[in-house]
């Protein structure tokens, strides 16, 4: 038996973050991962996080993970990965299966930071190879470097969904459809956006009524579902795919914690404001103890991690309360706005400035032509390059503020703010906001009336990029193609971080609409 | 809460679906319709689902099927999922070869 001062079970975001935080105030940690490789979801995270400098948005989720790794290695906690916890018992004893032996190891106070599994739904053909979770085509592409399928249809329109449908087109895959049995895109409006600009249609109050294939997914059936759920005759729509990807939400692997006697809250444990359990000395942190996003686990195992220490004694009661004082502000941040836990289940119609909601970008995935006018940041017939910001529901993010040297966007202190265009400020083209904004909503417009064309900057994170002289087609915010486009020029610079800039001419009447290109 | 679920309730006869052939749990191979029939042969709660067909207790200890079993029985007896008390949770929380527990035995690896 081997005994630590906190074991942490779970190398992801909320499980470094945990072990770094005690480790730091001098506790003998260690960390037991099951995977081969730690960092939880975060490696396969490869798109910019939201919130605010703190909760590292405009940071890559794998650029995130190898700053904690590094930071955990600083700080002396032990990693142990291919170390599967496979038994809790009295007193905080945890037996751990490494290689062909299972080892037991004491803690003196325990983090469970298991995270979540995702869930599945079921219809004729559900368990064919070619039915995967979304997590299981982001672990494919982002670790393995795999393409999932050549044509994917999308089940479930949540940040998920939306996310690994972007990275399946950025993985060369084409996305046919995104399908939600919900009438409401459930992520975030950038993030359908992104996708739908590159012409992937939503179907919304749709759901799979079959998948077909003998021995793999060869297409599958969707319809349209009525208020009570059933499948309204006549509405089917076939597609030709061998990939079906399930994003239809995840369930927190609260094993351990049950195991451990804690008093669970239905699916999660009952916790304290500071991850703490019900059984003394164990605490919960990340997705385990509630579906969140990485940025929130990351901060809420920082307290879990802080609580350990202090209950152990290695902090002082002031220190500690500044350390949880701090994490709570932000985590509070985090959790504000339309997506946030105390929105859950509400009908929302206007943001928080009391403008009405695109319900098109909320039903299609973009805005539609008559949404723009009520945004004050999507300017239009101005003189000189300016910024346009296609960012229209309160979610925490700033990073676009920070990114305009010239102050030319102005969000304030209360990061689930619109971002605001101050007309003091002059846009000097620069590009840094477009490359800045994690939901890709940014972008740069110059008007030549004389010249009867428009040049639009847009952000870009596909390869091969278009290059300079490129002739194409712009497409509109549907993805519908709209004109004749030439690509101007191809930005990229280390601070971009891969947010390439591409600036297309278009003819002047398009200046409004286009907003991606096609090469023809 | 398995106390919620009334033992005597008549849940009429058991009538065949279209989908009862559907696997819901893919490591023991259990379907929609040997599960809907358990209930009506007075299977009530997740555990003795699981005792009866083994439901969640192959390979991936039912991380994938718990939800899905809990919908199914929960809608034969007409009640909401969260009355249904999920099943224990108990060690090995991942399959463990009986080699690797016998190693212990032996205190060969310690």
């Amino acid at each position: 038996m081997e005994r630590y001062e906190l074991i942490v079970v779970g190398a992801g975001p909320a499980g470094l973050s945990a072990a770094i935080e005690a480790a730091k105030a001098g506790m003998k940690t260690v960390v037991f991962d099951e995977n081969a490789k730690p960092g939880g979801q975060l490696f396969k995270q490869i798109h910019k996080f939201f919130g605010s400098k703190e909760h590292k948005a405009k940071i890559r989720g794998y650029n995130i993970g190898e700053t904690l790794l590094r930071e955990a290695e600083t700080c002396g906690v032990e990693v142990v990965l291919n170390a599967t916890v496979a038994g809790v018992y009295e007193g905080r004893e945890l037996t751990v299966m490494q290689g062909d032996s299972i080892k037991h190891f004491k803690g003196d106070s325990i983090v469970v930071a298991t995270g979540a599994s995702e869930n599945m739904v079921t219809f004729p053909g559900w368990t064919l190879p070619g039915v995967i979770g979304a997590g299981a085509a982001q672990t494919m592409m982002n670790l393995h470097g795999i393409k999932p399928g050549s044509r994917v249809l999308m089940l479930g329109t949540g940040n998920v969904g939306l996310v690994v449908s972007y990275q399946l087109l950025q993985a060369g895959c084409e996305v046919v459809a995104l399908v939600d049995a919900s009438k409401k895109i459930g992520g975030y409006g950038v993030h359908a956006a992104k996708v739908a600009r590159t012409g992937v249609p939503f179907y919304l109050s749709h759901t799979i009524v079959a998948v077909h294939g003998e021995d793999c997914v060869k297409g599958v059936t969707i319809g349209e579902v009525d208020a009570a759920w059933q499948v309204i005759p006549g509405s089917e729509k076939t597609f030709d795919v061998d990939t079906v990807c399930l994003a239809v939400g995840l369930s927190p692997m609260a094993q351990l914690v049950k195991s451990a006697g804690c008093e669970m809250n239905g699916i999660v444990p009952a916790v304290d404001a500071y991850g703490a359990t019900s059984v003394p000395g164990i605490y919960a942190a990340g997705d385990v103890s509630g579906i969140e996003e990485a940025s929130s686990a990351m901060i809420e195992g920082r307290i879990a991690g802080a609580a350990a220490a202090y209950q152990a004694g290695y902090l002082e009661k002031s220190d500690f309360e500044s350390i949880v004082t701090a994490h709570e502000a932000s985590l509070g941040s985090l959790r504000e706005g339309m997506f946030g836990p105390k929105q859950r289940g509400r009908v929302q119609t206007v943001t928080e400035e009391g403008i009405v909601l695109s319900q098109s970008l909320l039903t299609k995935g973009y805005l539609d032509e008559s949404d723009l006018a009520h945004f004050p940041s999507i300017q239009h017939g101005k003189t000189g390059v300016y910024p346009v910001i296609e960012c229209t529901q309160n979610i925490p993010c700033n990073p676009c503020q920070d990114a305009c040297v010239k102050g030319c966007i102005l969000i304030g202190n209360d990061i689930t703010s619109l971002p605001v265009i101050n007309a003091e400020a002059t846009c000097t083209g620069c590009g840094m906001c477009v490359a800045s904004c994690s939901g890709q909503a940014i972008f740069l417009v110059e008007e030549k009336p004389l010249e009867s064309t428009a040049y639009v900057s847009f952000p870009y994170e596909f390869l091969p990029l278009p290059e300079k002289g490129d002739r194409g087609i712009a497409l509109d915010r549907s993805g519908a193609p709209i004109c004749d486009a030439e690509i101007t020029a191809v930005r990229t610079g280390k601070a971009m971080d891969q947010t390439h800039v591409v600036t297309m001419k278009v003819p002047l009447d398009y200046a409004s609409t286009a907003r991606f290109f096609r090469r023809r | 809460m398995n106390g919620r679920i009334d033992r005597s309730i008549d849940l009429g006869p058991y009538v065949a679906a279209p989908d009862d052939g559907m696997i819901i749990c893919r490591c023991e191979e259990v379907t929609k319709g040997e599960i809907r029939r358990a209930v009506h042969d007075g299977m009530f709660t997740i555990t003795e689902i699981r005792r009866y067909l083994r439901t969640g207790m192959g390979l991936c200890q039912g991380q994938t099927c718990a939800r899905l079993v809990k919908q199914i029985v929960a809608k034969e007896l007409d009640v909401s999922p969260d009355v249904l008390e999920d099943a224990v949770a108990r060690a090995p929380f991942r399959p463990v070869p009986m080699r690797v527990l016998a190693n212990e035995a032996e205190g060969r690896t310690r």
